[in-house]
């Protein structure tokens, strides 16, 4: 549980307050820690695209925003990131659980979550993997100082070695 | 005026958002609201989309939770039903600087006028299904009064308005990041 505590002092650190997201198993000690965070304000989304538009919106009335969801989450987000984010250049910072690769065990989670980084890429939002719980607090502190000094999204993909796989069978 | 008679005119609605609340942050629909909305007051708190259809109602409930001013969403028919959900998320949040304007034209304009599900929706009903206060008008002076209704009320209040489908000549800035910049200036003091 301790990987959660960096990010907390990270995102307090880069005075971000408002946090976006949709439950996730792996991601749900984090969003607990959020949700009891009295500097930081929750919305639950219904789609992660709309806690794209939310934290848009946000910024654009001067507040700094993370998106918590998994990857099958954040592909969903993708028409946002193209027509909204990477043209009009707005940041936020996206700490997504990636699925579909160590420990996977559902199909439906890997094609898009093993290829997260790639799509990205693809659309021109920077993103970075996360393999290393001791890495995690820096990487939110740096993501974060990156995407709202440079006004462009920055994700980090959180691996199953961060966070723990889900285990099925 | 509209062509149709039982239609409000959605640029007469429009003009009266910013007659009612000039100092409204308003956030429009990539297509005709933005269009109308241009050529009504081409402003500095006007945040039009080019793209990322179903975000308005998004993008301005963010803004709403940042800002105290009002915050006005200038939706579509469209848009709206792409994302039916993000009203259920406007509802728990339920900010009273919110107003969400649907523009029911009943069709996609920008991609040749074909008819959406408007006819088959109640898109107020649908807002008071999800928790949120909702009103249906189909008059420039009932919009003016729901208007005035929504923007004094305690918590968000969608109004959908049946318009007459509209062609406009009117085109905002294409710079996106310019839009933006403009957009956060004029409303985020310099020092945050």
């Amino acid at each position: 549980m301790d990987w959660t505590r960096g990010v907390l002092s990270s995102l307090g650190a880069n005075d971000v307050d408002l946090v976006a997201s949709l439950p996730d198993a792996a991601l749900d000690p984090l969003l607990s820690a959020l949700e009891s965070d009295p500097g930081i304000e929750t919305v639950t989304a219904t789609r992660e695209e709309s806690a794209v538009g939310i934290l848009s919106g946000a910024w654009l009335g001067g507040r700094r925003g993370a998106l918590v969801c998994q990857s099958s989450g954040l592909a969903t987000t993708v028409n946002a990131l193209s027509s909204l984010n990477k043209p009009a250049r707005i940041p936020f910072l996206g700490i997504v659980s990636r699925r579909g690769d160590l420990g996977e065990f559902n199909l439906a989670q890997v094609p898009f979550g093993y290829a997260a980084s790639s799509v990205l890429d693809e659309i021109g939002i920077r993103n970075r993997t996360v393999s290393d719980a001791g890495e995690i607090g820096t990487a939110v502190d740096l993501a974060a100082k990156t995407a709202f000094s440079t006004e462009e999204p920055y994700v980090l993909l959180l691996d199953a070695t961060v966070t723990g796989a889900k285990d099925e069978f | 005026m509209s062509s149709d008679p039982a239609r409000a005119d959605q640029a007469a609605c429009t003009e009266a958002v910013l007659d009612v609340t000039p100092e409204a942050a308003v956030v429009s629909n990539l297509g005709v609201a933005s269009y109308v909305l241009a050529g009504v007051e081409d402003r500095e708190r006007n945040f039009y989309c080019w793209g990322s259809m179903g975000l308005t109602t998004p993008v301005g409930l963010g803004l709403a939770l940042a800002i105290d001013d009002p915050v006005t969403v200038l939706d579509g028919d469209g848009s709206t039903l792409m994302s039916l959900g993000a009203l259920a998320t406007v509802a728990d949040r339920d900010p009273s600087n919110l107003t969400v304007v649907v523009f029911d034209n009943g069709v996609y304009a920008t991609t040749g006028g074909q008819r959406s599900h408007a006819e088959t929706t109640d898109f107020a009903a649908v807002a008071e299904g999800v928790g949120l206060s909702a009103a249906h008008v189909s008059d420039d002076g009932a919009f003016v009064e729901a208007y005035r209704v929504a923007v004094e009320g305690e918590g968000a209040t969608l109004i959908a308005c049946d318009v007459a489908p509209v062609d406009p000549e009117a085109r905002p800035p294409l710079d996106a990041s310019h839009v933006k910049r403009r957009f956060r200036s004029a409303i985020v003091d310099p020092t945050r």
